[in-house]
């Protein structure tokens, strides 16, 4: 596990990239993570998605699941795909501060 | 080694991507006896132990040499089977659906030549590189899974076990002497990637503790309802707990409870959740299962059925494991009627008997307790055998 800073902000993360407390979350982590994931500006398109993820979090203690975060955000899988090349898991929920997805991914 | 890029720009990452070609067309890598009569084929015979030919409608005939692998392969090795198939059959090659590797040739002296060199190509070690064979009513390769050498989930090692039982059992995969094939397989753990469910006899990594809970991480590494919903008999529980931390701090974190008595140690919480690790040296190990298959041959598919509770773990050799294998195979191999499968054979003489001649002890484990289908596995007849 290692410790990273950027902006003057610690964050601790795993091998993967992802945050390791979600408490730790701020907005200069998206601003971070956004290379690594092949994103070169975030924009209100990926700030909602963003939104949503944390709020769903904070609620259910769980990541939606991809039809969830389609249906509510109106993003088709295709679209998110456009805005986060990674993917939903890799590259949403990593920038969000969700816990790394499990399971035989 | 200094990074040598294969020119992807990681500052333009989707510039000149490739993405969903899907794998090349099978029609590319054909070789022309095959390419020509295919959708032709007439019949075919097992000449030998490894070795079919098959006749086509033309006239034409294809000799198959089948080879063991050990699945798990360098790219030396590869290049090694490269080498076989470019010196005897024009740089082609296939492998099979259990890991075995088919050489292909026209005639039958290329075919014998072939299956000659095959069988004298050793390792350092003295083991067989290609041992020929897997053909007929035999014993072919074990298909099997990722074990201690790249899966976080097992319970016993993969590769280890099967070279331990294919050693064992190494004359049958050369011989036809079984009453049909055997199918045998392993998964490390109860995820069964692969076949388990459905071999003639199967090894499967067991294990015996419930998971240990890292409350300080489980609720910053885990989605707490994941965990709970992954549980088969709702051993799991969310609450709050008090802890003190690794470095000393008191506080309360949301984390899981498990009644361990109800626990039942298949791991599933593992897989969700980093923070309840289960595995164990002397509680993990092994359960065999046997009667499987998967064809519709005379009888209906069916799941294999657990015969042994508990074998330890004993790298590197795993004796017990490969003993108790034995033990089945010569039993069934002796008793069973010809084209009877495992499973055929321990119906038709009933399982009681299937224990009288294999010398396996029953237990409770073997009892299904699991939900309401658990009742259709006792016995509602008075048809038994003393
Ligand atoms: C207190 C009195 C009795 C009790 C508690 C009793 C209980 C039972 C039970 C539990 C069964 C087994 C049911 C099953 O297989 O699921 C049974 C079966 C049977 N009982 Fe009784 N029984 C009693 C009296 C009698 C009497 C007086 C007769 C005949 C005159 C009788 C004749 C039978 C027969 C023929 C069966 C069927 C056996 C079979 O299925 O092969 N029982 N009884
Ligand atoms: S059977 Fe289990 S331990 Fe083995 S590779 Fe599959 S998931 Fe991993
Ligand atoms: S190991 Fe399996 S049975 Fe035990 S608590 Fe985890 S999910 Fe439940």
């Amino acid at each position: 596990m290692a410790m990273i800073e950027f902006k003057g902000k610690n964050f601790e993360i795993d091998e993967d990239g992802f945050l390791l407390k979600f408490e730790d979350w701020g907005p200069e982590w998206a601003e971070y993570v956004k290379e690594s994931e092949g994103i070169s500006e975030i924009t209100e398109a990926h700030q909602q998605i963003l939104d949503f993820l944390q709020d769903y979090y904070k609620k259910n203690g769980i990541a939606p699941m991809v039809r969830i975060l389609s249906k509510s955000t109106g993003y088709k899988l295709k679209q998110i795909y456009e805005l986060f090349p990674s993917g939903p898991g890799k590259g949403a929920c990593k920038m969000a501060g969700l816990p790394k997805p499990t399971g035989c991914v | 080694m200094a990074f040598v890029s294969s020119g992807y720009n990681p500052a333009k990452p989707m510039e000149n991507r490739i993405t969903d070609i899907g794998p090349r067309h099978f029609s590319e890598f054909l070789p022309p006896v095959i390419a020509k009569n295919k959708g032709k084929w007439l019949w075919h015979e097992i000449v030998e132990p490894g070795l079919l030919m098959h006749k086509a409608e033309g006239g034409d005939e294809v000799y198959t040499v089948r080879c063991g692998g050990a699945r798990l392969m360098s790219v030396g090795h590869v290049r090694a089977l490269c080498a076989i198939a470019d010196k005897f059959c024009g740089g082609h090659l296939r492998f099979t659906t259990r890991n075995n590797i088919e050489f292909m040739v026209e005639t039958l002296e290329e075919a014998k030549k072939l299956k000659e060199y095959l069988n004298a190509q050793k390792f350092d070690g003295g083991s067989h590189k290609f041992p020929v064979g897997g053909t007929g009513a035999g014993i072919t390769n074990i298909v099997h899974t990722q074990g201690w050498v790249h899966c976080h989930t097992p319970a016993t090692d993969a590769s280890g076990t099967v070279k331990v039982v294919l050693d064992e059992l190494f004359e049958e995969f050369g011989q036809m002497r079984m009453p049909a094939q055997v199918r045998i397989s392993m998964a490390c753990c109860l995820n069964m990637c692969g076949a388990v469910h459905c071999s003639d006899i199967a090894i499967l990594g067991y294990h015996r503790k419930p998971p240990i809970i890292d409350h300080e991480w489980l609720d910053n590494l885990c989605e707490i309802p994941l965990a709970v919903a992954a549980c088969p008999v709702g051993a799991i529980r969310p609450t709050k707990k008090e802890i003190v931390t690794e470095k000393g701090e008191t506080k309360t974190v949301n984390t899981v409870a498990i009644k361990n008595e109800r626990c039942m140690f298949c791991g599933n919480c593992y897989t969700m959740c980093p923070s309840l690790p289960l595995s164990d040296q002397t509680g993990d190990g092994l359960v065999i299962m046997a009667g499987g298959k998967v064809s519709n041959r005379i009888s209906n598919p069916k799941f294999s059925k657990v015969v042994v509770a508990f074998i330890p773990n004993e790298p590197p050799r795993w004796p017990t494991l490969a003993k108790t294998i034995r033990q089945i195979v010569e039993a069934y191999a002796s008793d069973a009627r010809k084209y009877e499968r495992v499973g055929d054979w321990a119906e038709r003489i009933g399982w009681e008997r299937f224990f009288e001649k294999t010398g396996l002890e029953f237990s409770e484990h073997m009892i299904d307790d699991f939900r309401d289908p658990a009742y259709y596995t006792w016995r509602q007849t008075t048809n038994f055998k003393f």
